[in-house]
Protein backbone atom coordinates (compact mmCIF):
# COMPACT_ATOMS: atom_id res chain seq x y z
CA UNK A 1 0.00 0.00 0.00
CA UNK A 2 3.11 1.78 1.19
CA UNK A 3 4.19 2.42 -2.41
CA UNK A 4 1.35 3.44 -4.25
CA UNK A 5 1.82 6.95 -5.84
CA UNK A 6 -0.70 9.36 -6.15
CA UNK A 7 -0.91 10.74 -9.07
CA UNK A 8 -0.64 14.83 -9.47
CA UNK A 9 -3.68 15.17 -10.96
CA UNK A 10 -5.37 13.93 -7.79
CA UNK A 11 -3.31 15.83 -5.73
CA UNK A 12 -4.24 19.32 -7.33
CA UNK A 13 -7.26 18.67 -7.65
CA UNK A 14 -8.21 18.13 -4.04
CA UNK A 15 -6.12 21.06 -3.29
CA UNK A 16 -7.94 22.92 -5.63
CA UNK A 17 -11.65 21.70 -4.69
CA UNK A 18 -10.36 21.71 -0.75
CA UNK A 19 -9.53 25.54 -1.63
CA UNK A 20 -12.57 26.12 -2.98
CA UNK A 21 -15.17 24.25 -0.85
CA UNK A 22 -13.17 25.85 2.10
CA UNK A 23 -13.95 29.34 0.67
CA UNK A 24 -17.34 28.56 -0.30
CA UNK A 25 -18.15 26.99 3.56
CA UNK A 26 -16.40 29.97 5.42
CA UNK A 27 -18.17 32.46 3.44
CA UNK A 28 -21.57 31.27 5.15
CA UNK A 29 -20.36 31.93 8.81
CA UNK A 30 -17.55 35.56 7.31
CA UNK A 31 -16.65 37.86 4.45
CA UNK A 32 -14.98 40.37 4.89
CA UNK A 33 -17.97 42.90 3.83
CA UNK A 34 -21.37 42.31 3.73
CA UNK A 35 -21.54 41.43 0.07
CA UNK A 36 -24.59 43.50 -0.80
CA UNK A 37 -24.11 46.39 0.60
CA UNK A 38 -23.89 49.00 -2.19
CA UNK A 39 -21.14 51.99 -1.63
CA UNK A 40 -21.70 54.33 -5.14
CA UNK A 41 -18.40 56.64 -3.34
CA UNK A 42 -16.66 53.29 -3.28
CA UNK A 43 -17.12 52.29 -6.93
CA UNK A 44 -14.49 50.74 -9.02
CA UNK A 45 -11.91 51.12 -5.92
CA UNK A 46 -8.60 49.61 -6.69
CA UNK A 47 -7.32 46.73 -4.39
CA UNK A 48 -6.77 47.86 -1.06
CA UNK A 49 -6.13 46.18 2.65
CA UNK A 50 -9.64 47.36 2.96
CA UNK A 51 -11.02 45.60 -0.23
CA UNK A 52 -8.60 43.41 -1.21
CA UNK A 53 -9.54 42.89 -5.11
CA UNK A 54 -11.16 46.29 -5.09
CA UNK A 55 -15.01 46.98 -5.59
CA UNK A 56 -17.42 46.68 -8.68
CA UNK A 57 -19.35 49.33 -10.15
CA UNK A 58 -21.87 49.93 -7.23
CA UNK A 59 -19.12 49.84 -5.32
CA UNK A 60 -19.57 46.35 -3.80
CA UNK A 61 -16.71 44.43 -2.09
CA UNK A 62 -15.28 42.11 -5.01
CA UNK A 63 -14.22 39.62 -2.42
CA UNK A 64 -17.07 38.89 -0.58
CA UNK A 65 -19.12 38.80 -4.02
CA UNK A 66 -16.84 36.25 -4.76
CA UNK A 67 -16.99 33.95 -1.89
CA UNK A 68 -21.28 34.26 -1.57
CA UNK A 69 -20.64 33.14 -4.96
CA UNK A 70 -18.76 29.62 -4.76
CA UNK A 71 -20.98 29.11 -1.62
CA UNK A 72 -23.83 29.88 -4.59
CA UNK A 73 -22.20 27.36 -6.80
CA UNK A 74 -21.58 24.79 -4.92
CA UNK A 75 -24.99 24.39 -3.25
CA UNK A 76 -26.05 24.36 -6.76
CA UNK A 77 -24.02 21.72 -8.09
CA UNK A 78 -24.21 19.84 -4.75
CA UNK A 79 -28.09 19.38 -5.11
CA UNK A 80 -27.98 19.16 -8.25
CA UNK A 81 -25.58 16.40 -9.24
CA UNK A 82 -26.77 15.27 -5.82
CA UNK A 83 -30.31 14.37 -7.03
CA UNK A 84 -29.42 13.38 -10.56
CA UNK A 85 -27.02 11.07 -9.01
CA UNK A 86 -29.54 9.40 -6.69
CA UNK A 87 -32.43 9.14 -9.25
CA UNK A 88 -30.09 8.21 -12.21
CA UNK A 89 -28.31 5.75 -10.16
CA UNK A 90 -31.51 3.82 -8.94
CA UNK A 91 -32.60 3.67 -12.14
CA UNK A 92 -29.77 2.19 -13.72
CA UNK A 93 -29.39 -0.65 -10.40
CA UNK A 94 -33.27 -1.18 -11.82
CA UNK A 95 -32.49 -1.23 -14.98
CA UNK A 96 -29.56 -4.21 -14.59
CA UNK A 97 -31.82 -5.74 -11.86
CA UNK A 98 -34.77 -5.97 -13.99
CA UNK A 99 -33.07 -6.45 -17.60
CA UNK A 100 -35.64 -7.59 -20.19
CA UNK A 101 -38.22 -4.66 -21.41
CA UNK A 102 -37.44 -2.91 -18.00
CA UNK A 103 -33.85 -2.46 -18.46
CA UNK A 104 -34.57 -1.47 -22.47
CA UNK A 105 -37.36 1.21 -21.24
CA UNK A 106 -35.17 3.00 -19.06
CA UNK A 107 -32.44 3.06 -21.19
CA UNK A 108 -34.04 4.65 -24.19
CA UNK A 109 -35.71 7.12 -21.77
CA UNK A 110 -32.23 7.97 -20.46
CA UNK A 111 -30.88 8.44 -24.56
CA UNK A 112 -33.99 10.62 -24.66
CA UNK A 113 -32.76 12.51 -22.07
CA UNK A 114 -29.20 12.64 -23.43
CA UNK A 115 -30.38 14.50 -26.49
CA UNK A 116 -32.33 17.07 -24.67
CA UNK A 117 -29.69 19.76 -24.37
CA UNK A 118 -29.88 21.23 -20.40
CA UNK A 119 -29.32 24.85 -21.51
CA UNK A 120 -32.58 24.48 -23.38
CA UNK A 121 -34.25 22.95 -20.89
CA UNK A 122 -33.32 25.32 -18.92
CA UNK A 123 -34.88 28.12 -20.91
CA UNK A 124 -38.35 26.16 -20.82
CA UNK A 125 -38.11 25.85 -17.19
CA UNK A 126 -37.12 29.55 -16.79
CA UNK A 127 -39.82 30.81 -19.10
CA UNK A 128 -42.80 29.00 -17.04
CA UNK A 129 -41.67 29.47 -13.17
CA UNK A 130 -39.11 32.55 -14.08
CA UNK A 131 -35.44 32.39 -13.50
CA UNK A 132 -34.05 31.36 -10.23
CA UNK A 133 -31.41 29.37 -8.79
CA UNK A 134 -33.88 26.53 -8.43
CA UNK A 135 -34.63 26.46 -11.96
CA UNK A 136 -30.93 25.93 -12.60
CA UNK A 137 -30.54 23.26 -9.93
CA UNK A 138 -33.78 21.25 -11.87
CA UNK A 139 -32.10 21.50 -15.23
CA UNK A 140 -28.99 20.18 -14.32
CA UNK A 141 -30.04 17.22 -12.07
CA UNK A 142 -32.54 16.65 -14.91
CA UNK A 143 -29.64 15.98 -17.06
CA UNK A 144 -27.45 14.51 -14.69
CA UNK A 145 -30.32 11.77 -14.44
CA UNK A 146 -29.39 9.45 -18.01
CA UNK A 147 -25.84 9.84 -17.25
CA UNK A 148 -25.86 8.43 -13.83
CA UNK A 149 -28.32 5.85 -15.18
CA UNK A 150 -25.93 4.39 -17.61
CA UNK A 151 -22.88 4.49 -15.52
CA UNK A 152 -24.47 2.82 -13.02
CA UNK A 153 -26.16 0.39 -15.21
CA UNK A 154 -23.07 -0.77 -16.72
CA UNK A 155 -21.27 -1.11 -13.74
CA UNK A 156 -23.99 -3.03 -12.59
CA UNK A 157 -24.36 -5.57 -15.36
CA UNK A 158 -20.89 -6.59 -14.53
CA UNK A 159 -21.05 -7.05 -10.93
CA UNK A 160 -24.52 -8.94 -11.85
CA UNK A 161 -22.19 -11.63 -13.47
CA UNK A 162 -19.46 -11.96 -10.07
CA UNK A 163 -19.58 -15.24 -8.62
CA UNK A 164 -20.54 -13.59 -5.39
CA UNK A 165 -24.04 -12.60 -7.09
CA UNK A 166 -24.77 -15.70 -7.85
CA UNK A 167 -23.72 -16.88 -4.82
CA UNK A 168 -26.10 -14.76 -2.93
CA UNK A 169 -29.00 -15.12 -5.42
CA UNK A 170 -28.45 -18.98 -4.39
CA UNK A 171 -28.64 -17.86 -0.48
CA UNK A 172 -32.13 -17.04 -2.00
CA UNK A 173 -31.32 -12.87 -1.82
CA UNK A 174 -34.04 -10.80 -3.79
CA UNK A 175 -32.90 -8.72 -6.76
CA UNK A 176 -33.54 -5.94 -4.35
CA UNK A 177 -31.26 -6.97 -1.50
CA UNK A 178 -28.35 -8.15 -3.84
CA UNK A 179 -28.45 -4.65 -5.52
CA UNK A 180 -28.69 -2.93 -2.23
CA UNK A 181 -26.14 -5.07 -0.45
CA UNK A 182 -23.73 -6.63 -3.17
CA UNK A 183 -23.92 -4.25 -6.15
CA UNK A 184 -24.12 -0.93 -5.03
CA UNK A 185 -21.38 -0.87 -2.92
CA UNK A 186 -18.94 -2.03 -5.98
CA UNK A 187 -20.12 -0.01 -7.98
CA UNK A 188 -19.71 3.24 -5.87
CA UNK A 189 -16.14 4.27 -7.26
CA UNK A 190 -17.01 4.72 -10.89
CA UNK A 191 -20.53 6.74 -9.70
CA UNK A 192 -18.31 8.71 -6.96
CA UNK A 193 -15.64 9.29 -10.01
CA UNK A 194 -19.07 10.46 -12.42
CA UNK A 195 -19.66 12.08 -9.67
CA UNK A 196 -16.90 14.33 -9.13
CA UNK A 197 -16.52 15.16 -13.01
CA UNK A 198 -20.14 15.94 -13.42
CA UNK A 199 -20.06 18.65 -10.41
CA UNK A 200 -17.16 20.51 -12.46
CA UNK A 201 -19.90 20.06 -15.39
CA UNK A 202 -22.10 21.42 -12.75
CA UNK A 203 -20.56 24.41 -11.92
CA UNK A 204 -19.93 25.32 -15.43
CA UNK A 205 -23.33 25.17 -16.24
CA UNK A 206 -24.98 27.13 -13.41
CA UNK A 207 -22.34 29.41 -14.68
CA UNK A 208 -23.40 29.64 -17.93
CA UNK A 209 -26.94 29.80 -17.00
CA UNK A 210 -26.69 32.71 -14.40
CA UNK A 211 -24.64 34.53 -17.50
CA UNK A 212 -27.78 34.35 -19.44
CA UNK A 213 -29.88 35.76 -16.69
CA UNK A 214 -31.72 32.41 -16.47
CA UNK A 215 -30.13 31.69 -12.50
CA UNK A 216 -29.07 33.51 -10.09
CA UNK A 217 -31.04 37.05 -9.30
CA UNK A 218 -29.66 40.21 -8.18
CA UNK A 219 -28.36 40.73 -4.83
CA UNK A 220 -27.63 36.85 -4.78
CA UNK A 221 -23.81 36.68 -6.38
CA UNK A 222 -23.01 33.91 -8.86
CA UNK A 223 -19.76 34.03 -11.17
CA UNK A 224 -22.17 33.82 -14.01
CA UNK A 225 -23.91 36.85 -13.21
CA UNK A 226 -20.84 38.85 -12.34
CA UNK A 227 -19.04 38.20 -15.61
CA UNK A 228 -22.19 38.89 -17.72
CA UNK A 229 -22.14 42.13 -15.88
CA UNK A 230 -18.82 42.95 -15.92
CA UNK A 231 -18.85 42.55 -19.36
CA UNK A 232 -20.22 46.04 -20.59
CA UNK A 233 -17.17 47.25 -18.19
CA UNK A 234 -14.53 45.08 -19.65
CA UNK A 235 -12.11 48.11 -20.87
CA UNK A 236 -13.23 50.59 -17.73
CA UNK A 237 -12.66 47.76 -14.97
CA UNK A 238 -11.33 44.39 -16.81
CA UNK A 239 -10.58 42.96 -13.10
CA UNK A 240 -14.61 42.54 -12.28
CA UNK A 241 -14.64 39.64 -15.16
CA UNK A 242 -11.02 38.48 -14.48
CA UNK A 243 -11.51 37.56 -11.27
CA UNK A 244 -14.89 35.29 -11.42
CA UNK A 245 -13.70 33.92 -14.19
CA UNK A 246 -10.61 32.67 -12.78
CA UNK A 247 -13.17 31.40 -10.11
CA UNK A 248 -14.78 29.40 -12.55
CA UNK A 249 -11.72 28.15 -13.82
CA UNK A 250 -9.97 26.61 -10.77
CA UNK A 251 -13.18 25.49 -9.43
CA UNK A 252 -14.04 23.26 -13.01
CA UNK A 253 -10.43 22.41 -13.19
CA UNK A 254 -10.15 21.42 -9.40
CA UNK A 255 -13.41 18.89 -9.76
CA UNK A 256 -11.88 17.69 -13.32
CA UNK A 257 -8.50 16.52 -12.01
CA UNK A 258 -9.86 15.29 -9.25
CA UNK A 259 -12.28 13.03 -11.09
CA UNK A 260 -8.95 12.00 -13.39
CA UNK A 261 -7.11 11.44 -10.40
CA UNK A 262 -9.95 9.77 -8.37
CA UNK A 263 -10.83 7.08 -11.96
CA UNK A 264 -6.87 6.78 -12.59
CA UNK A 265 -6.99 5.74 -8.78
CA UNK A 266 -9.81 2.74 -8.89
CA UNK A 267 -10.10 2.10 -12.38
CA UNK A 268 -8.77 -1.64 -11.87
CA UNK A 269 -7.61 -1.27 -15.93
CA UNK A 270 -5.73 1.33 -15.57
CA UNK A 271 -4.18 0.03 -12.09
CA UNK A 272 -2.84 -2.60 -14.12
CA UNK A 273 -1.17 -1.24 -16.87
CA UNK A 274 0.35 1.26 -14.47
CA UNK A 275 2.00 -1.46 -12.74
CA UNK A 276 3.37 -3.43 -15.94
CA UNK B 1 -34.92 -34.88 -2.23
CA UNK B 2 -34.63 -33.69 -5.82
CA UNK B 3 -35.45 -35.69 -8.89
CA UNK B 4 -34.75 -34.72 -12.03
CA UNK B 5 -35.83 -36.43 -15.34
CA UNK B 6 -35.04 -36.12 -19.15
CA UNK B 7 -33.75 -32.49 -18.54
CA UNK B 8 -32.62 -30.66 -21.79
CA UNK B 9 -31.06 -26.96 -22.31
CA UNK B 10 -30.45 -26.16 -25.50
CA UNK B 11 -28.63 -22.35 -26.88
CA UNK B 12 -29.77 -21.04 -30.01
CA UNK B 13 -26.64 -22.89 -31.16
CA UNK B 14 -28.08 -26.24 -29.97
CA UNK B 15 -28.80 -28.66 -27.17
CA UNK B 16 -25.95 -27.93 -24.26
CA UNK B 17 -27.56 -30.67 -21.77
CA UNK B 18 -29.00 -33.68 -23.28
CA UNK B 19 -31.60 -36.24 -21.22
CA UNK B 20 -30.27 -36.01 -18.19
CA UNK B 21 -31.98 -37.61 -15.32
CA UNK B 22 -30.84 -38.21 -11.20
CA UNK B 23 -32.33 -38.02 -7.73
CA UNK B 24 -30.25 -37.01 -4.62
CA UNK B 25 -32.71 -38.39 -1.72
CA UNK B 26 -31.65 -37.21 1.93
CA UNK B 27 -28.01 -38.31 2.78
CA UNK B 28 -27.07 -39.66 -0.18
CA UNK B 29 -24.02 -38.36 -1.89
CA UNK B 30 -23.79 -38.12 -5.72
CA UNK B 31 -20.96 -36.75 -7.71
CA UNK B 32 -21.08 -35.74 -11.25
CA UNK B 33 -17.37 -35.83 -13.29
CA UNK B 34 -16.81 -34.24 -16.54
CA UNK B 35 -14.13 -32.42 -18.22
CA UNK B 36 -14.92 -28.69 -18.82
CA UNK B 37 -17.48 -27.93 -21.24
CA UNK B 38 -19.67 -31.27 -20.39
CA UNK B 39 -22.57 -29.28 -18.67
CA UNK B 40 -21.55 -30.20 -15.10
CA UNK B 41 -21.90 -26.66 -14.06
CA UNK B 42 -24.77 -25.50 -16.51
CA UNK B 43 -26.55 -29.05 -14.51
CA UNK B 44 -25.73 -27.55 -10.78
CA UNK B 45 -27.47 -23.86 -12.09
CA UNK B 46 -30.36 -25.54 -13.70
CA UNK B 47 -30.89 -27.65 -9.98
CA UNK B 48 -30.62 -23.70 -8.72
CA UNK B 49 -33.22 -22.32 -10.98
CA UNK B 50 -30.54 -19.93 -12.07
CA UNK B 51 -30.00 -20.93 -15.70
CA UNK B 52 -28.65 -17.83 -17.65
CA UNK B 53 -30.86 -16.17 -19.79
CA UNK B 54 -31.90 -17.56 -23.25
CA UNK B 55 -31.59 -20.95 -22.62
CA UNK B 56 -34.63 -23.00 -22.83
CA UNK B 57 -34.73 -25.50 -20.09
CA UNK B 58 -37.56 -28.59 -20.78
CA UNK B 59 -38.10 -32.02 -18.80
CA UNK B 60 -38.88 -32.35 -15.26
CA UNK B 61 -37.08 -30.90 -12.02
CA UNK B 62 -39.07 -32.13 -9.04
CA UNK B 63 -37.71 -30.83 -5.83
CA UNK B 64 -39.78 -32.44 -2.73
CA UNK B 65 -42.60 -33.66 -5.31
CA UNK B 66 -42.49 -29.93 -6.59
CA UNK B 67 -42.40 -29.78 -10.73
CA UNK B 68 -40.03 -26.66 -10.78
CA UNK B 69 -39.44 -27.10 -14.16
CA UNK B 70 -40.35 -23.62 -15.55
CA UNK B 71 -41.11 -22.14 -12.10
CA UNK B 72 -40.81 -18.24 -12.35
CA UNK B 73 -38.12 -16.62 -9.91
CA UNK B 74 -40.02 -16.06 -7.14
CA UNK B 75 -41.24 -19.59 -6.62
CA UNK B 76 -37.33 -20.61 -6.94
CA UNK B 77 -36.31 -18.32 -4.24
CA UNK B 78 -38.66 -19.60 -1.95
CA UNK B 79 -36.63 -22.91 -2.13
CA UNK B 80 -33.12 -21.53 -2.60
CA UNK B 81 -30.93 -21.37 0.69
CA UNK B 82 -34.00 -23.62 2.01
CA UNK B 83 -34.12 -26.76 0.19
CA UNK B 84 -30.93 -26.65 -1.68
CA UNK B 85 -28.22 -24.33 -1.39
CA UNK B 86 -24.39 -24.45 -3.86
CA UNK B 87 -20.88 -23.67 -3.07
CA UNK B 88 -18.58 -22.47 -6.01
CA UNK B 89 -15.57 -23.46 -7.66
CA UNK B 90 -13.29 -19.93 -6.90
CA UNK B 91 -13.96 -18.94 -3.16
CA UNK B 92 -12.06 -15.72 -3.74
CA UNK B 93 -14.62 -14.44 -5.86
CA UNK B 94 -17.60 -15.91 -4.72
CA UNK B 95 -17.81 -13.63 -1.42
CA UNK B 96 -17.96 -9.95 -1.92
CA UNK B 97 -15.29 -8.47 -1.63
CA UNK B 98 -16.64 -5.12 0.71
CA UNK B 99 -18.28 -7.27 3.06
CA UNK B 100 -17.53 -8.72 6.07
CA UNK B 101 -17.71 -12.62 6.03
CA UNK B 102 -19.70 -12.70 9.17
CA UNK B 103 -22.40 -10.20 7.61
CA UNK B 104 -22.57 -12.20 4.20
CA UNK B 105 -23.53 -15.69 6.41
CA UNK B 106 -25.33 -13.82 8.58
CA UNK B 107 -27.76 -12.05 5.74
CA UNK B 108 -29.96 -15.27 5.09
CA UNK B 109 -30.62 -16.30 8.61
CA UNK B 110 -32.13 -12.68 9.23
CA UNK B 111 -33.88 -12.57 5.58
CA UNK B 112 -35.24 -16.33 5.47
CA UNK B 113 -34.98 -17.42 9.45
CA UNK B 114 -36.15 -13.88 10.29
CA UNK B 115 -33.65 -14.12 13.00
CA UNK B 116 -32.29 -10.72 14.85
CA UNK B 117 -29.46 -9.32 13.82
CA UNK B 118 -28.16 -10.76 17.69
CA UNK B 119 -28.98 -14.38 17.07
CA UNK B 120 -28.38 -14.13 13.57
CA UNK B 121 -24.32 -13.67 14.08
CA UNK B 122 -24.70 -15.83 16.89
CA UNK B 123 -26.10 -18.52 14.51
CA UNK B 124 -23.23 -17.73 12.34
CA UNK B 125 -20.53 -18.01 14.86
CA UNK B 126 -21.87 -21.81 15.44
CA UNK B 127 -22.01 -22.40 11.74
CA UNK B 128 -18.19 -21.07 11.69
CA UNK B 129 -17.54 -23.76 14.07
CA UNK B 130 -19.25 -26.71 12.07
CA UNK B 131 -17.39 -25.93 9.38
CA UNK B 132 -14.17 -25.85 11.15
CA UNK B 133 -13.10 -21.99 10.86
CA UNK B 134 -10.36 -21.20 13.04
CA UNK B 135 -10.81 -18.70 15.67
CA UNK B 136 -14.62 -18.25 14.55
CA UNK B 137 -15.16 -14.90 16.63
CA UNK B 138 -12.34 -12.81 14.84
CA UNK B 139 -13.64 -14.54 11.42
CA UNK B 140 -16.74 -12.79 11.52
CA UNK B 141 -15.56 -9.28 11.31
CA UNK B 142 -13.19 -9.90 8.88
CA UNK B 143 -12.83 -8.88 4.79
CA UNK B 144 -12.81 -11.86 2.12
CA UNK B 145 -8.96 -10.65 1.64
CA UNK B 146 -8.28 -11.22 4.90
CA UNK B 147 -8.72 -15.27 4.87
CA UNK B 148 -7.01 -17.70 3.10
CA UNK B 149 -8.66 -19.87 0.64
CA UNK B 150 -9.99 -22.89 2.83
CA UNK B 151 -10.96 -20.64 4.68
CA UNK B 152 -13.03 -18.61 2.54
CA UNK B 153 -14.41 -21.94 0.75
CA UNK B 154 -15.09 -23.15 4.86
CA UNK B 155 -17.35 -19.37 4.73
CA UNK B 156 -18.93 -20.39 1.43
CA UNK B 157 -20.44 -23.81 2.95
CA UNK B 158 -21.04 -21.83 6.40
CA UNK B 159 -23.21 -19.63 3.96
CA UNK B 160 -24.79 -22.46 2.04
CA UNK B 161 -25.64 -24.84 5.09
CA UNK B 162 -27.14 -21.77 7.07
CA UNK B 163 -30.93 -22.01 6.42
CA UNK B 164 -30.73 -26.06 6.56
CA UNK B 165 -30.72 -27.00 3.10
CA UNK B 166 -32.18 -30.69 2.31
CA UNK B 167 -29.61 -30.71 -0.66
CA UNK B 168 -25.65 -29.02 -1.17
CA UNK B 169 -24.69 -28.70 -4.56
CA UNK B 170 -20.63 -28.14 -4.64
CA UNK B 171 -19.53 -26.80 -8.28
CA UNK B 172 -16.07 -28.15 -8.24
CA UNK B 173 -15.27 -26.59 -4.31
CA UNK B 174 -11.71 -27.88 -4.45
CA UNK B 175 -10.76 -27.26 -7.53
CA UNK B 176 -8.82 -23.40 -6.25
CA UNK B 177 -7.10 -25.14 -3.29
CA UNK B 178 -4.57 -26.53 -2.99
CA UNK B 179 -4.05 -30.79 -2.50
CA UNK B 180 -4.23 -30.56 1.40
CA UNK B 181 -6.56 -28.28 1.47
CA UNK B 182 -8.63 -29.96 -1.07
CA UNK B 183 -8.95 -32.95 1.01
CA UNK B 184 -10.01 -31.34 4.38
CA UNK B 185 -13.06 -29.35 2.66
CA UNK B 186 -13.70 -32.70 1.06
CA UNK B 187 -14.02 -34.75 4.19
CA UNK B 188 -15.61 -31.71 5.92
CA UNK B 189 -18.49 -32.14 3.05
CA UNK B 190 -18.56 -35.75 3.71
CA UNK B 191 -19.22 -35.44 7.59
CA UNK B 192 -21.48 -32.47 7.42
CA UNK B 193 -23.61 -34.29 4.69
CA UNK B 194 -23.66 -37.45 7.24
CA UNK B 195 -24.01 -35.48 10.47
CA UNK B 196 -26.83 -33.52 8.98
CA UNK B 197 -28.87 -35.96 6.47
CA UNK B 198 -28.09 -33.64 3.60
CA UNK B 199 -27.85 -34.72 -0.20
CA UNK B 200 -24.91 -33.62 -1.68
CA UNK B 201 -24.10 -33.01 -4.92
CA UNK B 202 -20.58 -32.98 -5.72
CA UNK B 203 -19.49 -31.57 -8.79
CA UNK B 204 -15.71 -31.85 -9.87
CA UNK B 205 -12.93 -33.77 -12.34
CA UNK B 206 -10.80 -34.64 -9.74
CA UNK B 207 -11.92 -38.45 -9.70
CA UNK B 208 -9.76 -38.86 -6.25
CA UNK B 209 -11.82 -35.93 -4.80
CA UNK B 210 -15.32 -37.15 -5.93
CA UNK B 211 -14.54 -40.98 -5.03
CA UNK B 212 -13.66 -39.98 -1.31
CA UNK B 213 -16.79 -37.69 -1.37
CA UNK B 214 -19.31 -39.60 -3.29
CA UNK B 215 -21.57 -42.97 -3.31
CA UNK B 216 -22.83 -42.71 -6.41
CA UNK B 217 -21.47 -40.81 -9.91
CA UNK B 218 -22.43 -39.41 -12.59
CA UNK B 219 -19.85 -39.16 -16.04
CA UNK B 220 -20.96 -35.97 -18.24
CA UNK B 221 -19.61 -36.02 -21.32
CA UNK B 222 -20.61 -33.04 -23.92
CA UNK B 223 -24.02 -32.30 -22.42
CA UNK B 224 -24.93 -36.39 -22.32
CA UNK B 225 -24.96 -38.61 -19.19
CA UNK B 226 -22.38 -41.67 -20.51
CA UNK B 227 -22.12 -43.69 -17.22
CA UNK B 228 -23.57 -44.05 -14.07
CA UNK B 229 -23.39 -46.24 -10.98
CA UNK B 230 -21.72 -46.50 -7.75
CA UNK B 231 -18.76 -44.52 -7.50
CA UNK B 232 -16.07 -47.27 -6.27
CA UNK B 233 -18.14 -49.61 -9.48
CA UNK B 234 -17.51 -46.98 -12.06
CA UNK B 235 -14.09 -46.22 -11.28
CA UNK B 236 -12.77 -49.65 -10.45
CA UNK B 237 -14.03 -51.02 -14.01
CA UNK B 238 -14.78 -47.80 -16.10
CA UNK B 239 -17.50 -49.39 -18.51
CA UNK B 240 -17.90 -46.48 -21.12
CA UNK B 241 -14.38 -45.45 -23.15
CA UNK B 242 -14.37 -42.21 -22.08
CA UNK B 243 -14.40 -43.10 -18.38
CA UNK B 244 -11.77 -45.36 -19.07
CA UNK B 245 -9.89 -42.38 -20.29
CA UNK B 246 -10.63 -39.95 -17.95
CA UNK B 247 -9.38 -42.89 -15.10
CA UNK B 248 -6.17 -43.35 -17.33
CA UNK B 249 -5.40 -39.96 -17.94
CA UNK B 250 -4.92 -39.12 -13.76
CA UNK B 251 -1.06 -38.65 -13.08
CA UNK B 252 0.25 -41.37 -10.93
CA UNK B 253 3.08 -40.90 -8.50
CA UNK B 254 4.38 -44.79 -9.23
CA UNK B 255 4.51 -44.25 -12.82
CA UNK B 256 6.05 -40.90 -12.35
CA UNK B 257 8.88 -40.79 -15.14
CA UNK B 258 8.17 -44.17 -16.16
CA UNK B 259 5.69 -42.90 -19.03
CA UNK B 260 4.07 -40.62 -20.72
CA UNK B 261 0.83 -39.26 -19.18
CA UNK B 262 -2.13 -40.77 -21.19
CA UNK B 263 -4.42 -38.29 -22.27
CA UNK B 264 -7.73 -38.26 -24.46
CA UNK B 265 -6.86 -36.42 -27.50
CA UNK B 266 -8.68 -33.24 -28.33
CA UNK B 267 -10.80 -31.57 -26.21
CA UNK B 268 -14.84 -31.24 -26.43
CA UNK B 269 -16.34 -29.51 -29.43
CA UNK B 270 -18.28 -26.57 -28.80
CA UNK B 271 -22.21 -28.07 -28.46
CA UNK B 272 -23.04 -26.66 -32.01
CA UNK B 273 -20.07 -29.19 -33.52
CA UNK B 274 -20.65 -32.28 -30.99
CA UNK B 275 -21.21 -35.22 -33.38
CA UNK B 276 -25.11 -36.29 -33.54
CA UNK B 277 -24.68 -39.88 -32.63
CA UNK B 278 -22.57 -41.06 -29.65
CA UNK B 279 -20.86 -37.60 -28.05
CA UNK B 280 -17.55 -38.86 -27.73
CA UNK B 281 -17.34 -40.06 -31.13
CA UNK B 282 -14.01 -38.34 -33.01
CA UNK B 283 -11.61 -38.79 -29.39
CA UNK B 284 -12.71 -42.83 -28.94
CA UNK B 285 -10.03 -45.02 -29.39
CA UNK B 286 -12.71 -47.97 -29.81
CA UNK B 287 -14.75 -46.13 -32.15
CA UNK B 288 -17.11 -48.16 -34.26
CA UNK B 289 -19.29 -47.40 -37.92
CA UNK B 290 -22.21 -46.84 -36.23
CA UNK B 291 -20.72 -44.00 -33.52
CA UNK B 292 -21.00 -40.76 -35.46
CA UNK B 293 -24.20 -41.35 -36.50
CA UNK B 294 -26.73 -43.07 -33.85
CA UNK B 295 -26.95 -42.01 -30.38
CA UNK B 296 -26.26 -45.20 -28.36
CA UNK B 297 -28.91 -46.32 -25.47
CA UNK B 298 -27.96 -46.94 -21.89
CA UNK B 299 -26.85 -50.51 -21.15
CA UNK B 300 -27.42 -51.70 -17.71
CA UNK B 301 -24.28 -52.84 -16.54
CA UNK B 302 -25.11 -53.54 -12.93
CA UNK B 303 -28.47 -53.25 -10.52
CA UNK B 304 -28.74 -49.33 -10.85
CA UNK B 305 -25.78 -48.51 -12.87
CA UNK B 306 -25.35 -48.17 -16.59
CA UNK B 307 -23.14 -46.75 -19.39
CA UNK B 308 -24.57 -45.72 -23.00
CA UNK B 309 -21.96 -47.29 -25.69
CA UNK B 310 -22.43 -49.05 -28.70
CA UNK B 311 -19.57 -51.54 -27.66
CA UNK B 312 -21.91 -52.34 -24.79
CA UNK B 313 -24.88 -53.25 -26.67
CA UNK B 314 -22.55 -54.94 -28.73
CA UNK B 315 -21.21 -57.04 -26.13
CA UNK B 316 -24.49 -57.61 -24.47
CA UNK B 317 -26.45 -58.88 -27.69
CA UNK B 318 -23.31 -61.00 -28.13
CA UNK B 319 -23.48 -62.13 -24.87
CA UNK B 320 -27.24 -62.89 -25.35
CA UNK B 321 -26.93 -64.55 -28.58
Amino acid sequence: MSERRLSPNLVIGAALVTLVCGVALLSVIWTPHPHAVINVAQKFAPASAEHWLGTDQLGRDLVSQLMVAAGNSMMVAMLAVGVGCVLGTSLGLLAAARGGWTEEAIMRVSDLGFAFPALLFAIMLAAAYGPSLSVVVVAIAFINIPIFARVSRAAANQVWHREYVYAARAAGMGRFAISRDHILPNIAAPVIVQATIEFAVAILTEAALSYLGLGAQPPAPSWGRMLSEAQTLMYLAPQLAIWPGLCIFVAVLGFGLLGDGLRDMTDPRLVRERRA
Amino acid sequence: MIEVEGLSITSAAGPILRDVGLHVAPGERLGVVGESGSGKTLLAMSLMGMVPDGLSVTGSIRIDGAEMCGADESAWRRLRARRMAMIFQEPMSALNPLRRVGDTVAEPLIRHLGLAPRAARDKALALFDETGILDPERRLSQYPHQLSGGQRQRVLIALALACDPELLIADEPTTALDANVALRITRLLVRLAEERRMGLLFISHDLAAVSRTTERLMVMYGGDVVETGATAEVLRAPAHPYTAGLLSARPSLAAHGKRRLPTIPGSVPPPQELPRGCRFSGRCGQEIARCAAEMPQPVTTAPDSWAACHLLQARAKGAGA
